[in-house]
């Protein structure tokens, strides 16, 4: 919200933005807020504190450009500099850290390849939802931006402050994490995941 | 990746970069590549490896897409929001 101040909105301009272009992503909001921090009372406040900070910064919104990837920067700045701390959340992970660590390692394709397509459709929801909660919050968060919200790389570098090169890596790293999640749960239901490999 | 590969009819079982490979077909899903409808058909063909990650992380996005995106936002929320707001004006 550093970018230069645009002409001001008038009274019912505001209201019109706010109605017509903030609020309808009030669902969206709160299940990214809900994944970031597994607390429905800190979910509904991250939302609330997001919508009063759009309002009031409601000028530095340009009107026609991507309303829903400007608010999910709020509330992703405001969940670290506010609610992190108290999120009930594993220890903070530094994915600067992670992503070396994980970048230095030679992908293991092997785990990729025999999880059946089969299996994952059978997942029942609170499975494959355990499995996106028990990633790293930089993981997780670019899994709900792009496959839960299907925004693009290019929103996705703006939202999280990061280059699209990163959006990508952290994208490939997050999806084989979660790979290895639901892999688990294939082998706990009984799928074989061991069956012919193909590399 | 290579494009040069004979098309014998069936899938070759290895694929000579996975890395690359499964990046592309990401980038594809994820909607992010140009001309991606022929480079697509032309690798789910070819090659094995690419077809069965290609339809696994469809099927990932899918489950995830309708399983963890309805989360219920509690009702008294909006009106909450809407009434600060009516308080700061």
């Amino acid at each position: 919200m550093s970018e230069v101040q645009r002409r001001k909105y008038s009274q019912e301009e505001k209201n019109t933005i706010f109605d017509g272009e903030f609020m309808p992503h009030i669902d969206s909001m709160y299940n990214f807020a809900y994944r970031l921090t597994f607390d429905e009372d800190d979910a509904k406040d991250l939302v609330q504190d997001t919508y009063l900070k759009a309002y009031r910064f409601v000028n530095s919104f340009e009107q026609g450009t991507n309303a829903k990837a400007w608010l999910f920067r709020i509330l992703k700045n405001s969940f670290i500099n506010e609610y992190r701390k108290k999120s009930k959340q594993p220890a903070k992970v530094d994915y600067q850290e992670v992503e070396t660590y994980y970048n230095s390692d030679d992908v293991q394709y092997q785990s990729t390849s025999d999880l059946r397509a089969e299996s994952v459709k059978d997942m029942l929801g609170d499975e494959i939802s355990n499995a996106l909660n028990s990633l790293a919050v930089d993981f997780r968060t670019v899994i709900i931006l792009c496959d839960l919200e299907g925004f693009t790389y290019e929103e996705m570098a703006k939202i999280l402050d990061i280059p699209i090169g990163t959006v990508r890596s952290r994208l490939h790293r997050a999806r084989n994490l979660l790979k290895e999640k639901l892999k688990g749960y294939a082998q706990n239901m009984g799928y074989d995941t061991d069956e012919e490999e193909a590399i | 990746m290579d494009m040069n590969e004979e098309t014998s009819g069936a899938r070759k079982l290895r694929c000579d970069d996975t890395s690359k490979c499964f990046e592309l077909l990401e980038s594809i899903l994820d909607g992010e590549m140009d001309n991606s409808k022929e480079v697509l058909k032309d690798k789910l063909a070819k090659c094995q490896p690419c077809f069965e990650h290609y339809h696994l992380e469809q099927a990932i996005r899918d489950v995830l897409k309708t399983k963890c995106t309805k989360h219920e936002v509690p009702t008294e929320l909006a009106d909450c929001i809407r009434q600060k707001i009516q308080d700061i004006k």
